[in-house]
């Protein structure tokens, strides 16, 4: 019941030029699963003036991995926060599984779209274990104890999310990468059918980068799941993703498969960088040069200018 | 779901879940704090202006013609008539025991308000009185004293119902698109400095000095004078505010993991978190009602308890329930006898106690405040 959304630019007209149809057909195709889509999205934080993202709609196909990619304050945390009904749109819907976001109740929705945040906190003294029997909390009740269901979900998504060493390790003595896998498996223990992730791998050792992107490989290859990753990082991006979508101050500036989508023009315009781009068989292989200065001048170093392949701006 | 699962391993879960966490150290903490509330309370019936011998004392205490007599317990918790017995026994069960349950149930009232304050506002700081509970307590207890002292003789429901009006106040200055922690905190402070400033302002208009005593009595917590009647006034809601806790117990462990977390785990956070302050402010209410605003019990006993058997509210708010009262009634044994014959206010003998314990916390720990 999912596919149909995923392929019809609804009757508008009034939607910017960028989406023309671009939508293409090249991820696995779903059997089962939902997909989700953010129609003709306005979003806006009270704090600010003028709308994030203005009338912009997305669609991330069923059972594919969709990353959004862009720099710094281009938008793509709120478009994920709006996909997840953490941020009430001002106007356009989100449909989860062809329903409007609306119609799910709160731990409807949680079983339906899990989503992991970009810095989560949890005390110090709770387990690993501990931890990801919270991702079972929308499937309990008030009073329900923990099913076999629950145990088993929590099994799998420790084995998942590679954390069964820290099991009995409690958080706080973690290191950042290792928090991580725990709060990935905590998602993943959630059992849905859509997964957001925020910037999963920003911030940690390359190891641990590797393995967050390993197992959202694993889901991509081996599980329906509909997978929506905000990627910093351009090249992992590229590596990871079925499709991706740039963005660039609040307005989608590609999408597409990763070949399409990242070139050198479109570097130099969204991440104002020159770089050079070269297809391998791992997808488009990514070489920052330098930072472009152009008359617009709106780029500042930043703290994380020093990570390779960024797209810092 | 799961509906098919047979019995057996169901009633394994069960059992697992209620009793695979009840690990060594919450256990040695009920222990312990049952050994410090009998302990108090032996002191607390033995000494006093009718004075026995703690073996008398004892014999007092398990006189079988009491606790085996159901027209005692009826006069005890429902207000009939006393029923004939020895002159210890009455004193005992009369005067000074109903003294040690009161505090056992405020201490029990505010230990588990202040883990559930802390668990709301995410912050390790907060007592049961941060979001303007007191204030608004003392504000009613001055007014009612100064002003309106025909009503006294409903201070202890006036005092709560202050407290709980500060609250809403609170949480409606807090309010803006929904709340956050911080702004809960300091809504509470921008509250309880008007209030506070009202409060002593009203000092100056009391008459006399036995009204400002009264008053001082109230706003710094005190169990002298508390029968039963104060047992039967906080003994329901605090029955009902202590279930309530134990069975939010897992919503306030998902409250830990953040807003953002609890909500994409499908939490109503907003209607979580207003329906667990009012359990607390419930709590705080009973307590204030019976002996005033005690200070530091809430902020402490929580933070004692988390220090042994470490952040699962399940296990934190059963610490408490045991902890706050060893506190209390070791803290009132204090409060009685240690300036024998005058009596000083318990909350006294807790700020004194509770100061130097979170100085030691403060040197102790690097990191304070985040739970």
């Amino acid at each position: 019941m999912s596919q149909d959304q995923s392929t019809d630019p609804r009757t508008n007209g009034s939607s910017p030029a960028e989406a023309d149809g671009s939508v293409t057909e090249t991820g696995p195709v779903s059997k089962t699963g939902g997909g989700l889509a953010g129609e003709e999205l306005v979003l806006s934080y009270p704090s600010s003036d003028g709308p994030v993202i203005d009338e912009e709609s997305i669609t991330a196909k069923a059972g594919a991995v969709t990353a959004l990619v862009g720099p710094n304050g281009s938008g793509k945390s709120t478009l994920l926060k709006g996909l997840a009904d953490q941020l009430k749109p001002d106007a356009g819907s989100v449909l989860v599984d062809g329903r409007a976001i609306q119609s799910f109740n709160k731990k409807e929705l949680a079983r339906t779209m899990g989503l992991l945040s970009q810095e989560s906190t949890s005390p110090n003294s709770i387990t690993v274990e501990d931890l990801v029997y919270h991702g079972r909390y929308p499937h309990r009740g008030f009073f329900e104890s923990v099913t076999d269901e629950d145990e088993r979900a929590v099994d799998r998504a420790i084995k998942l999310a590679g954390c069964g060493h820290l099991r009995d390790r409690e958080v706080g003595s973690l290191s950042g990468g290792q928090k991580q896998l725990a709060w990935i498996a905590m998602v993943l223990a959630q059992d849905t059918d859509v997964l957001l992730l925020d910037e999963p791998t920003t911030f940690l050792d390359l190891h641990h980068q590797l393995e967050v992107m390993e197992i959202i490989e694993t889901l991509r290859e081996e599980s329906d799941i509909t997978v929506v990753v905000v990627l910093h990082d351009i090249q992992q991006a590229a590596r990871l993703a079925d499709e991706m979508i740039a963005l660039k101050e609040g307005a989608i500036q590609a999408r597409g498969t990763p070949e399409e989508v990242v070139t050198e023009e479109l570097l130099g315009e969204v991440f104002e960088i020159d770089a050079e781009v070269n297809l391998t068989p791992r997808g488009p292989r990514i070489e920052p040069l330098r930072p472009r200065h152009d008359d617009d001048d709106r780029e500042r170093p930043t703290e994380r200018v020093a990570h390779a392949n960024g797209g810092d701006g | 779901m799961a509906t098919e699962t047979a019995s057996d391993p169901e009633t394994t879960g069960w059992r697992e879940q209620w009793f695979g966490w009840f690990d060594g150290s919450l256990f040695t903490l009920i222990v312990g704090s049952l050994a410090v509330i009998v302990g108090g309370g032996l002191v607390q019936v033995s000494f006093g202006a009718f004075s026995m011998s703690i073996i008398e004392a004892w014999q007092a205490v398990f006189n079988p013609k009491v606790i085996f007599n159901a027209q005692a317990w009826e006069a005890f918790l429902l207000g009939a008539e006393v029923p004939e017995m020895n002159k210890r026994s009455l004193i005992v069960w009369n005067i000074r025991l109903p003294r040690v349950f009161v505090a056992a149930l405020v201490g029990m009232n505010l230990a588990v308000s202040g883990a559930i304050f802390q668990a709301v506002t995410r912050n390790e700081l907060a007592s049961p009185f941060i979001l303007g509970v007191s204030s608004g307590a003392g504000l009613m207890i001055l007014l009612t004293l100064v002003v309106f002292s025909g009503l006294s003789a409903f201070l202890p429901l006036i005092a709560s119902v202050g407290g709980a009006i500060a609250f809403l106040i609170v949480y409606a200055i807090a309010w803006k698109n929904g709340t956050s922690p911080v702004r809960l905190v300091l809504a509470g402070v921008i509250v309880g400095t008007v209030f506070g400033s009202v409060q002593t302002a009203l000092f100056f208009f009391a008459d006399d000095i036995g009204v400002v005593q009264s008053a001082i009595a109230w706003t710094t917590g005190s169990l002298t004078g508390t029968d039963w009647e104060q047992v039967r006034m906080a003994l329901p809601w605090t029955t009902v505010a202590m279930l309530l806790a134990l069975v939010s117990s897992r919503q306030l462990n998902v409250l830990l993991l953040g807003e953002q977390t609890a909500s994409s785990l499908g939490m109503s956070v907003e209607k979580v978190r207003f329906a667990l302050s009012g359990v607390a402010v419930l709590a705080a209410a009973a307590s204030i009602a019976v002996a005033g605003i005690v200070g530091f019990v809430g902020l402490i006993v929580p933070h004692m308890v988390r220090n042994i058997v470490g952040s699962d509210y399940k296990k934190l708010v059963i610490g408490c329930v045991f902890a706050g009262p060893a506190l209390m009634v070791a803290a009132d044994v204090g409060a009685r006898l240690a300036l024998n014959p005058v009596q000083i206010p318990v909350g006294i003998v807790t700020g004194l106690v509770g100061g130097p314990y979170f100085l030691y916390l403060m040197r102790k720990q690097d990191k304070m405040g985040e739970i």
